[in-house]
């Protein structure tokens, strides 16, 4: 695609501060929670104002043949990039949830199925594989436990433990059943919160080896996550934002469909003209037109990676975020006088983000309301912002570490966690006394 | 750090300015003095917005405000920021369209989403029926395909809908079709009709009210595909009947595209179990789920650019300023009858619908192919249009719809004579859109080399680019 963008022939303005100058963030803003919802940067903004300008100069032209081949290019940029093997196994999603849940959807469910997830499975996908089990005929959801403090090679052992586990739950359904059930696995590559790099290659092996469908959940990976060969890695199905640690435009997401197992995916959603009984021959052409929609995200995707090289590339910019978020991290946890949640030696769990302790005592609830405070302190009244949850009988904060941030916003994020808990623990006890609400909530999404 | 003013939500008008300018001028009239006010390129005749709509400047203008406040601090507009005004968005549209409660109205990106999730929301089993028409969109009438292939046992039933036709006989035949329907339908079983307010290809408004009560009256659950509905035609759903709309509001409304909404009175609310995809919100249904969680879901499922669904403010806020639906309703509905028989009458072929009882703002006119030709590709055009007219002269003096004639007309004896040398099999039909393109049909397209894209492009004659004739030579969607 021709698309000389001026603003890339100066030189880009420093990692830190300064590169707010590329991002149109409220100057008041100290945005450490990129990990939520992306950042668009304001040349990609630019970059794609053509595109829309084309739109609207002639509609029809453009729905029916300019975005078409516009975006069949980005596709086979994002195919070299994620190292797909083809091109046809990578299509455009609004979104991660979209493309989980078509996966999810596509499976022809039976009595018997088995549907992993796992604690920290992202709530909108945990939910999904309930909704599915919540219908006849009911496939049951196990649940994968993942407690931190941990290290990868823990996980893959619990994981091949586990799954060894469903292996024999299977065997004995088989048995009743006279036929042999599928499980399907729910993997995070990246976790959201704790925002926190998983061993997800070696866990796609495992299932392998045991008969397991492997659908990866790598919302965060693509931008974040360095040199990523999915031809390798081998997953069954593999999802990720772009409009996350990527800067595309929201929303914009991929679904990676490896050729063999495309005929698994009956439909998208919604429905393509182009549906025909036993899909897969013609998966991508059902996924390039699936109802009107803002085109222009899909073709964000290659402005925001025009953008990304005039930066330095892939590893220039993660090797900043990835050491802010570790000395941000540490220098916050000695603020608060609390831990990091990565207690790897080598720190196998951090990439871009970084997770906090809050310094509550260990009797502090574990009440949604608790979240909604911070956020009233914190993301209105202080102007500042990073993700809360609650783990394994503690509160946590996760902090994205982005190309504008510095190690200094770790200390006014600390000085801003340090009141705030103060005033929470005044205003709700420190859950000694009765608790505030009575039920013990689920905590609220966190992205 | 300076405890500077703290953030609050804002309603739509406090972070837009660019529809101030509407109060400080009045609208011209309809007609090509409202051109400058849209973004079509220099000599773009554009007779097609039913397929995409179109933005007006302003919109356009105001949606670069919303997203611009989207970037400033995107934790604040996803978490609280878009809630209010979203709410604001669906009570307006709440009262357009006549729902008697706001909680009745979510939005959707399109109203292929739209009538996807609520047709896989219900349960479907062995002996259930669903009920389409051969003219049903494509996106739906697939839809319906693949919940077919999925659940073994259940019957589609397919209403023949051919024009030229009137309404009192699409009635009729509606009313023997469902009684039909009914005696055949195992007892207990549900049955679910798909139902067209206004038909996308050929465009005909429907007497889809009617055609309702005949479904309800034996226990029909309604489905309505209004995609073209709300700004071409009044809606009043609150006593339609149905038990699902569903409306594109990026057609006939003038938002940005991804906008629609989804009614479901409180009733029909019980069978939505999810959202696609399934939000974070979703509870199992039982005695724990509350009675609008189905309306909350809505809300979010998935981050999606909410500027598409804030828009329909700006959209309204300049519809009024331009005249009010009334006023356009009524123009562009005697404009498609003036402008339909002036383009029959320079082609030398017919209107499809000359009593004017399926017209609103669209007209379908006969192309003018040799019969024999016609015969094999079925042919057949569908011209819908906004601000073109016989009152406002153009620069060369012919109006919008004549220009559009002769072009036509070049145009089919281009594709008759290059079809004809090109030795294309009889009776070809391609399979789908991307085989249209590679198929031996170069009659029907020129290679466009100065584009620069590879696409072929359509044969073009004067100024007038035409795109996606309506044929079944192609899956392409108007």
């Amino acid at each position: 695609m021709a698309n000389v963008v001026s603003q890339y022939e100066s030189k880009p303005p420093p990692f830190g501060h300064e590169m707010r100058k590329c991002f149109s963030f409220d100057p008041e803003y100290i945005n450490m929670n990129h990990g939520s919802y992306g950042s668009l940067p304001s040349p990609v903004a630019e970059a794609i104002k053509p595109y829309y300008a084309l739109a609207e100069a002639n509609p029809d032209l453009f729905h029916r043949f300019t975005s078409i081949d516009l975006i069949r290019d980005v596709r086979k940029r994002m195919a070299k990039f994620i190292g797909a093997a083809h091109t046809e196994e990578v299509v455009f999603v609004p979104n991660a949830s979209h493309g989980l849940n078509t996966i999810l959807r596509s499976f022809i469910w039976e009595e018997g199925d088995i549907i992993s997830s796992c604690n920290t499975t992202y709530n909108s996908i945990s939910r999904t594989a309930e909704y599915i089990s919540d219908i006849p005929p009911h496939p049951e959801v196990v649940q994968f436990t993942l407690l931190f403090p941990t290290s990868h090679s823990e996980i893959i052992q619990n994981w091949r433990a586990y799954v060894r586990s469903l292996n024999e739950m299977r065997d004995q359904s088989a048995q009743k059943l006279g036929r042999r059930p599928k499980i399907v696995a729910i993997i995070d590559s990246i976790i959201s919160v704790p925002g926190a790099l998983l061993p997800w290659k070696e866990m796609v092996k495992i299932c392998k080896e045991e008969d397991v469908w492997s659908v990866v959940d790598g919302a965060h990976s693509i931008g974040q996550e360095l040199d990523l060969n999915l031809a390798e890695a081998n997953p069954d199905f593999w999802v990720t934002n772009c409009h996350k640690w990527m800067y595309a435009k929201r929303g914009c997401a991929l679904l990676y469909v490896p050729k063999r197992n495309q005929h698994i995916i009956k439909a998208s959603f919604p429905t393509s003209h182009a549906y025909k009984k036993g899909g897969g021959s013609n998966f991508v052409e059902q996924f390039e037109w699936n109802g009107t929609i803002d085109f222009v995200p899909y073709i964000s995707a290659s402005c925001a990676l025009d953008f990304r090289a005039w930066l330095g590339g892939e590893h220039v910019i993660n090797d900043y975020c990835h050491r802010i978020a570790l000395e941000g991290g540490k220098r916050l946890a000695q603020i608060l006088g609390t831990e990091i949640i990565d207690q790897d030696q080598d720190f196998q769990f951090t990439l871009s983000m970084v997770n906090v302790a809050v310094p509550f005592p260990p009797t502090m609830s574990s009440a949604f309301e608790i979240d909604m405070a911070f956020r009233r302190k914190l993301l209105i009244k202080r102007k500042i912002y990073p993700a809360f949850f609650y783990h394994n009988g503690k509160w946590w904060i996760r902090c994205s570490a982005q190309i504008w941030s510095q190690v200094e916003d770790f200390e006014v994020l600390g000085q801003a966690i340090l009141e705030a808990s103060k005033e929470i623990l005044e205003e709700f006890g420190d859950g000694t006394e009765k608790k505030t609400m009575g039920i013990e909530d689920k905590v609220e999404k966190v992205n | 750090m300076s405890n500077t003013q703290s953030i609050a939500p804002v309603p739509i008008d406090q972070i837009v300015k660019a529809t101030n300018i509407l109060q400080q001028s009045s609208a011209p009239k309809f007609g090509h003095e409202l051109l400058p006010y849209f973004s079509f390129k220099q000599g773009f005749l554009n007779l097609n917005n039913g397929s995409y709509g179109a933005l007006p400047k302003v919109v356009t203008e105001a949606c670069n405000e919303l997203m611009a406040w989207q970037e400033e601090n995107t934790d604040f507009y996803y978490r609280i920021g878009f809630i209010p005004p979203l709410i604001g968005v669906r009570e307006q549209l709440a009262q357009l369209v006549g729902a008697s409660d706001v909680d009745e109205l979510v939005m959707v990106p399109n109203a292929s989403t739209g009538l996807g999730v609520v047709l896989r929301n219900f349960l479907w089993q062995c002996g259930d029926t669903i009920i389409r028409c051969n003219t049903t969109y494509a996106t739906v009438y697939k839809t319906i395909q693949y919940i077919h292939d999925v659940t073994p046992g259940l019957e589609i039933s397919e209403f023949q809908l051919l024009f030229p036709t009137t309404r009192q006989a699409i009635l009729d035949g509606w009313q023997k079709h469902i009684t039909n329907v009914k005696a055949n339908a195992p007892q207990g079983q549900k049955i679910v009709a798909v139902i067209d307010s206004v038909v996308a290809n050929p465009a005909a408004a429907m007497p889809w009210k009617e055609m309702v009560k005949i479904c309800k009256d034996v226990g029909i659950w309604t489905i309505i595909d209004g995609a073209h509905s709300v700004g071409q035609e009044d809606l009043h759903l609150a006593d339609c009947g149905a038990d699902f709309f569903v409306s594109n509001c990026h057609k006939w409304l003038n938002t940005k595209r991804g906008a629609a909404f989804l009614w479901m009175p409180k009733e029909s609310q019980k069978i939505m179990l999810t959202t696609i995809p399934t939000s974070a919100s979703y509870v199992t249904p039982g005695p724990d789920r509350p009675e609008t969680n189905i309306v909350s879901q809505f809300q979010y499922n998935g981050t999606i650019d909410y500027t598409t669904y804030l828009s329909v403010h700006v959209a309204l806020q300049w519809r009024e300023w331009v005249g009010g639906e009334a006023a356009i309703h009524q123009y562009c509905n005697n404009l498609a009858k003036k402008g339909g028989a002036l383009l029959a009458q320079t082609m030398s072929t017919k209107v499809m619908d000359p009593n004017g009882e399926f017209t609103m703002a669209m007209v379908n006119v006969t192309l003018p192919f040799p019969s024999d030709f016609q015969a094999q590709y079925d042919a057949s055009v569908g011209t819908a249009l906004i601000y073109g007219g016989p009152e406002s002269a153009h620069k060369s003096g012919m109006n919008d719809f004549e220009i559009l004639g002769n072009a036509l007309v070049t145009i089919c004896s281009e594709i008759v004579s290059e079809h004809k040398s090109a030795n294309v099999p009889q009776n070809c039909k391609a399979v789908s859109f991307s085989s249209y393109l590679e198929q031996p049909l170069k009659g029907a397209v020129a290679l466009d080399s100065n584009n620069g894209i590879g696409a072929p492009r359509p044969v073009t004659s004067t100024k007038v680019t035409l795109v996606g004739y309506h044929t079944q030579l192609a899956s392409i969607r108007p």
